[in-house]
């Protein structure tokens, strides 16, 4: 299927070129110096001595740094996942929306986007906190409830306790999920846009319902968006530092609010480098199981 | 054919959506060119690297309007950002604000050039005692912009008396879950050595591990640690105590009167922002006239009147109304001041070190 | 088509009730926040936290704050081009990764997935020497060449995001059409631009907007890459936390969203009513092979 390069030079040079360039010059270059500061000392306040040490990295898997780790990934997991039920049928919406209404979807879930990230946390926050809104809604649901109660002379309800919504692991999940819903609508839109309808039709016709539809026709269509889209909500989920910093309790810390002090606070540059790139090779290592597993199938069919 | 429907029309649409972005492009703030030639024959320009709404309102108009300097002020968000940035190479800063700690470290590091105090005779308007601060003896390196003390904020009708201790943030369970501490590293361990009755400098080893273990079994009880945000925090009604600066406190108790801040009884940590120029600045002449032109007792006094933050400068104290002069948030009293320190800057592996310890503590 | 109007069609997951539902409950979850936003945006108070009373000034603040404005303006400007050469290049990523066979492609796959990968900051280092060492930015250049670092990093970890979309969409190409297409004599180019082109478009505009808005939110890769002149938004909004954020960020960033929906309202009704006229258009035009 795939054509090779030499039998269309032009063209392929025309369509590799410009990304290759741009990857090589203004990614790979840039990174590769810090790939070179993972391997450094520390030389006094500015100086990085390039010495070809692998204590950076030992340090990094030392069990502290491990755990964190494993914390961060579970928590961007959690939030692809919920990302993923939550985006499936808005991005469904949207493709089978008349044009008009397509416009104006895919708008509404872009907008609040384009407001900035720690406005938007603040917001959040006001919702969440002890004297929140929820909270205050919460409170004078109970306080009806509770003069209902005492009229009917069923009994006395306590006093009003408001809900711990801010500061913990939960928060963070439920920010990740706010900040990263789109990173899942868009992908998964441009999957399911211009999917086969007849084949949807026909399994209606065929008398099955329009979830075993979904589930059985539409999802594995659309698994290449699918992967897309978890891909591109899971790591930046997992590399997120403001949302566990501004909604976390004291022990939601996750690797990218490690990094961020060793480059920052610490200054020690040679370790923060070492984490991120561990960092990088195990998701590396996770993408290229995940392409293993699935390429197995693909050859027995 | 498009993306949404037929014949692109949406696309055009959407298009415009976007164009929100182009409208804007009319307002851009063009340089203006051709203003009069500054003092030192450098262009009438000048780069201040500052914290967001960290200076009078129309200070930088005033200045503008008295020596003809155009000064453009851009932004960072903490210390840390700021040493990040000049330390691969200053790209064009000509005054810059770091903290005490980082002033020291700074001059180790040199980034930051001597000032010339012939330059800056305003220096004069500045109160004695913070002439010859321990992190830079003799104001050799920076000129001093604000102070600030780190005390305990409170809701006074949630507390039982005055929380006048460390005690109540570090080493108490009576406010189970409603503290909030600063998630500076240095600064936390510090405090539980001052708690524990050590200096803030000079912890030793034995010391660090005891606080490590405090802290841990405070842990439960904080609610959160803060990016300096806290007085928001306390304000919001979400925590009762938190550590923050006496200046940020003084700014929130104008809204809200049943806030109460207070210096604990075992001592704390002094903070200084002040005025340097970076290795490199493109104009150092108006960099120094800028400087200069801060320290004026006018010019100090519009500065105190908008961030509120206790100023070293005794010229702009003077002409500050009494509620600001005798508040005893901003200036707290000379004997709870006596027992307050600075943060010295003691190396890279102890703020590794430390780093790794509150990390460790957050962890568990 | 008459009896669509009254009962909802198979294919009309809008107009059935669990999915208006499920619809209404995301919207509520992704605007209540920005409702919260707004109203905050006439707070008589210097901060964010807590209501004080109404007040209009600032808007008059935020309309006369010429820092705010350049901030702001920076920051659009930044992302409209960023989201433009990110979407040409992850374009043509994608293309060459979908299309050919040649020697490195693993490589060149892996390498355009690790700006997604690499955390910011470390990116954002990365730049900061990359810009200070080996490609110094030249200072005092006029708007908005002095944007150029930070476009040319932002480019950087947003085009690769435009590939990965792009990529999932050339998945469900069906290739037979390109050689159709081919047997019938149209050129490589010709092909390109007729036939599969038209196929990516959703994943073009599905990229672009990816792109637009991680650009415009970013914070840590512009800080380091920017020059003493180059303030943008998020930038401003960091730097204000110390103190408290005040509400003219709240007021400007209302005024935003506002003229982005009266934008699209305005250029929605000027094309007309595409929904009755071009309906019929769209479905037809989903399904390529009743053509």
């Amino acid at each position: 299927m795939e054509q090779h390069w030499k039998s269309a030079k032009g063209l392929f040079g025309a369509v590799l070129g410009p990304p290759l360039f741009w990857l090589v010059l203004f990614f790979l270059i840039p990174m590769g110096i810090v790939w070179l500061y993972s391997f450094g000392e520390n030389r006094g306040l500015t100086d990085i001595a390039l010495t070809g040490t692998f204590a950076n990295y030992l340090r990094a898997l030392d069990p502290l740094y491990l755990m964190i780790f494993a914390k961060s990934v579970g928590i961007a997991a959690l939030t692809t996942l919920i990302c993923l039920i939550i985006g499936f049928p808005v991005a469904l919406a949207i493709t089978f929306a008349p044009p008009k209404a397509k416009t104006w979807l895919l708008l509404a879930v872009m907008l609040p986007f384009w407001t900035n990230l720690l406005i938007r946390t603040y917001a959040l926050i006001a919702f969440l906190r002890t004297e929140g809104y929820i909270n205050q809604s919460l409170e004078w649901v109970w306080n009806g409830l509770g003069s209902a109660v005492s009229v009917l002379g069923i009994g006395v309800l306590g006093p009003f306790e408001p809900l711990d919504l801010l500061h913990n692991n939960f928060a963070v999940v439920l920010g990740l999920v706010y900040v990263h819903l789109p990173f899942m609508v868009l992908p998964l839109y441009s999957a399911l846009d211009r999917l086969d309808t007849s084949l949807i039709e026909a399994s209606l016709d065929l008398g099955a319902g329009h979830l075993r539809t979904l589930l059985i026709i539409v999802a594995p269509l659309a698994l290449p968006g699918i992967a897309s889209g978890v891909v591109i909500t899971f790591i930046p989920a997992l590399g997120s530092y403001l949302t566990p910093d501004l909604l976390g309790g004291p022990d939601s810390q996750m690797i990218a609010n490690i990094i961020e002090r060793q480059f920052k606070r610490a200054n020690d540059w040679p370790f923060g480098a070492a984490l991120s790139f561990l960092l990088m090779y195990m998701t590396f290592i996770a993408i290229a199981l995940q392409a293993l597993m699935s390429r197995r199938p693909r050859e027995r069919a | 054919m498009s993306m949404f429907s037929g014949r692109g029309a949406s696309r055009r649409g959407l298009l415009t959506a976007l164009g929100a972005a182009a409208i804007g492009v009319s307002f851009t703030a063009c340089s203006q060119p051709g203003a009069s030639p500054a003092a030192g024959g450098e262009e009438p320009k000048l780069n201040f690297y500052n914290w967001d709404t960290y200076i009078g309102e129309t200070t930088l108009a005033d200045f503008k309007t008295a020596s003809g300097v155009d000064v453009n002020m851009s932004l960072f968000a903490t210390n840390d950002e700021l040493f990040a940035k000049l330390k691969a190479g200053n790209p064009g800063f000509d005054v810059i604000v770091p903290s005490n700690e980082f002033v020291t470290r700074m001059t180790e590091a040199k980034l930051i050039q001597p000032l010339d105090h012939s330059k800056i005779p305003n220096l004069k308007n500045v109160d004695p005692s913070f002439m010859n601060p321990d992190f830079d003896p003799g104001r050799k390196m920076s000129a001093p912009y604000t102070w600030l003390v780190l005390g305990i904020g409170y809701r006074k009708s949630k507390v039982n008396g005055v929380p006048d201790s460390w005690k109540w943030l570090f080493d108490s369970d009576a406010y189970k879950n409603r503290i909030a501490l600063l998630s500076e590293s240095a600064d936390l361990i510090r405090l539980a050595a001052k708690y524990k009755g050590h200096s803030v400098n000079n912890i030793p080893p034995e010391l660090v591990a005891e606080i490590e273990k405090m802290l841990v079994r405070q842990k439960p009880n904080i609610k959160a640690f803060h990016e300096d945000n806290g007085q928001d925090m306390l304000l919001s009604g979400d925590v009762d105590l938190v550590l923050e600066y006496n200046g940020d406190i003084a700014q929130i108790m104008t809204e809200d009167p049943d806030i109460g801040f207070v210096v604990p009884k075992e001592g704390s940590l002094l903070n200084s922002d002040t005025l340097c120029i970076p290795v490199g600045a493109p104009r150092p002449n108006n960099a120094h006239a800028f400087i200069n032109y801060l320290l004026d007792a006018e010019a100090g006094k519009k500065i105190s009147e908008t961030i509120l933050y206790p100023t070293p400068n005794a010229a702009a104290k003077a002409l500050m109304p009494a509620d600001y002069r005798a508040n005893p948030v901003i200036f707290p009293p000379a004997d709870v001041l006596a027992k307050c320190e600075y943060g010295a800057f003691e190396g890279a592996e102890k703020a590794s070190l430390y780093e790794e310890v509150i990390t460790r503590v957050r962890a568990a | 088509m008459m009896a669509r109007r009254s009962a909802p069609g198979p294919l009309e997951y809008l107009r059935r009730w669990p999915l208006r539902l499920w619809l209404a409950a995301v919207g509520i979850f992704l605007y209540a926040p920005l409702i919260a936003l707004m109203v905050f945006s006439f707070n008589d108070s210097r901060r964010n936290v807590v209501w004080q009373g109404f007040t209009f000034k600032y808007y008059e603040k935020a309309l006369n704050n010429a820092s705010l404005i350049e901030a702001f303006v920076n920051s659009l400007t930044i992302a409209a081009v960023s989201t433009v050469l990110s979407l040409i290049l992850g374009a043509l990523a994608a293309l060459a990764l979908w299309r050919f066979r040649f020697p490195g492609k693993t490589g060149f796959d892996g390498a355009l997935a690790l700006p997604i990968v690499a955390p910011e900051i470390c990116l954002g280092v990365a730049m900061l020497v990359f810009f200070a060492k080996v490609l110094p930015w030249p200072q005092d250049l006029p708007w908005p060449l002095n944007l150029g670092a930070i476009i040319i990093a932002h480019v950087s970890f947003c085009f690769p995001f435009v590939a990965v979309v792009v990529r999932g969409r050339l998945a469900s190409f069906n290739r037979e059409l390109e050689e159709a297409a081919r047997d019938l004599g149209a050129s490589e180019w010709r092909t390109l631009k007729d036939v599969i082109l038209p196929h990516m478009a959703p994943s073009l505009v599905a990229g672009a907007f990816l792109a637009f808005t991680l650009s415009l939110d970013d914070f840590v890769i512009t800080f380091f890459t920017s020059g003493p002149d180059t303030v943008t938004f998020p930038v401003k909004v960091y730097s204000m936390v110390r103190f408290s954020v005040t509400p003219e960020v709240n007021a400007a960033s209302t005024i935003l969203i506002l003229v982005t929906v009266i934008l699209t309202a305005a250029a929605l009704k000027l094309q007309g009513d595409p929904a009755s006229t071009e309906g019929g258009h769209a479905a037809r035009d989903r399904n390529p092979k009743r053509h």
